[in-house]
């Protein structure tokens, strides 16, 4: 049986050569009757059409909810799925809010100590006590 | 009866006399210390002297930082190194953020200056594919190859996920083998380091208690701080043929010039 090498699978490093948004779609709900859909009605007329003109690259859906409050859902590439409550929200707190679900990556929320990850090797090696010059202390 | 009410006037006027010398005396040092905050209060209330009784604009309107920065250049570079000292930079925004932390103007009036010794290292270093650097963002060091994924300590302001910053401040650049260390900084036509902003992240949402003694309330303290996130396109150092392209002039080697150091 002929030695086969290890077949590594390339990993997906989003922005290196092309750059994809990782936000895909982003789905609106209302009411039409509950006073906490007021700025979110107020935004689908006002702010909606602007922010979609804007970024064609994102699916934008919006459909009634009734009797329930507003929300936004915004579904990524990696398959997971974030969603934000704008009850009683005025309409440029929540395009805020759907600024932060565009811009987010999709990943689960973590507390990083380092703010580098490679997955490259290190650049020079591995240091070994057996190689390079004796040094004086 | 009398003289106790004179001495108590005396002794009062002597606390106030002793307490208006010893305020009297720090207050130059704190105006020192908190020049900025001083200058613009001062300026302030000049302005607002001034403008107070026909105000043509709104104060808001006014540029205070602008006015300001120049007195805050000379006061906090007077103790610094004299590496800056060289850069004579102005900057015209950001009076808040402290002078080694400003962001470098890029300063290409002189042409690129090579030694002899770095252009004949300089192939070595150049040739070896795999690079990293050493970059330098708010005086924090971040080492990077291509293709990392960097999270910002701090949300950047005003950059949308899709644009491309380049670094252009590093304190070292090097291969396996050779390193190009700057002092303190390697000039920033040497090299290349692009980098892609990727969007932002979010920590999850931190709670903390705050409780004092003897007291059944606790305060929760929340915070939730949003990153910046990157990713590294590409780091590369130029080859010498490039830099005499660009119009790099090579000169005689002197003692404190960046060279590239080979790995013992």
């Amino acid at each position: 049986m002929p030695v086969k090498g290890i077949r590594t699978v390339a990993s997906a490093r989003n922005g290196v050569g092309a750059f994809i948004l990782q936000c895909k779609r982003l789905d609106f709900h209302y009411c039409n009757f509950w006073a906490s859909s007021r700025g979110m009605l107020n935004f689908l007329t006002k702010d909606l059409p602007a922010f979609a003109r804007e970024h064609p690259q994102i699916e934008i859906r919006v459909s009634p909810r009734p009797a329930k409050h507003p929300v936004i859902k915004g579904h990524y590439i990696n398959g997971h799925e974030k969603a934000i409550c704008v009850r009683n929200l005025e309409p440029e707190d929540i395009m805020k809010k759907t600024m932060i679900l565009k811009e987010a990556s999709g990943d689960k929320l973590k507390r990083t100590k380092k703010p580098v990850t490679s997955v490259n090797e290190s650049v020079r090696g591995i240091w070994s006590p057996y190689h390079g010059d004796l040094r004086g202390v | 009866m009398f003289s106790r009410s004179i001495l108590r006037s005396f002794t009062s006027e002597l606390r106030f006399t002793a307490r208006s010398s010893i305020s009297a005396a720090p207050l130059p040092q704190r105006a020192c210390l908190h020049q900025t905050s001083w200058l613009r209060t001062t300026q302030q209330q000049s302005q607002s002297q001034s403008q107070s009784p026909n105000p043509e604009s709104p104060l808001g309107a006014t540029p205070r930082a602008q006015d300001t920065q120049p007195e805050i250049q000379q006061g906090s570079k007077a103790p610094s190194t004299p590496t800056s000292t060289s850069n004579t930079i102005i900057p015209q925004t950001r009076a808040d953020v402290p002078i080694e932390k400003q962001p470098v103007a890029p300063n290409f009036d002189t042409p690129l200056e090579i030694t002899k010794s770095l252009m004949s290292s300089l192939p070595h270093l150049a040739g070896q594919t795999p690079h990293y650097v050493v970059a330098e963002l708010h005086a924090r060091p971040y080492l990077l190859t291509a293709g990392d994924h960097i999270r910002l300590p701090f949300l950047m302001p005003k950059v949308k996920p899709g644009d491309i910053l380049r670094f252009n401040r590093a304190s070292a650049v090097g291969s396996r083998d050779f390193t190009l260390k700057g002092s303190p900084y390697v000039d920033e036509r040497l090299f290349e380091c692009r980098v892609r902003v990727t969007g932002t992240e979010s920590e999850p949402l931190r709670i903390k208690e705050k409780t004092k003694r003897r007291q059944r309330h606790t305060k929760t303290a929340k915070s939730k701080h949003r990153y910046t996130i990157m990713r590294v396109m590409d780091v590369r150092v130029k080859t010498p043929e490039e830099l005499l392209q660009e119009g790099a002039v090579v000169v005689e080697d002197t003692e404190n010039t960046t060279k590239v150091e080979a790995r013992s």
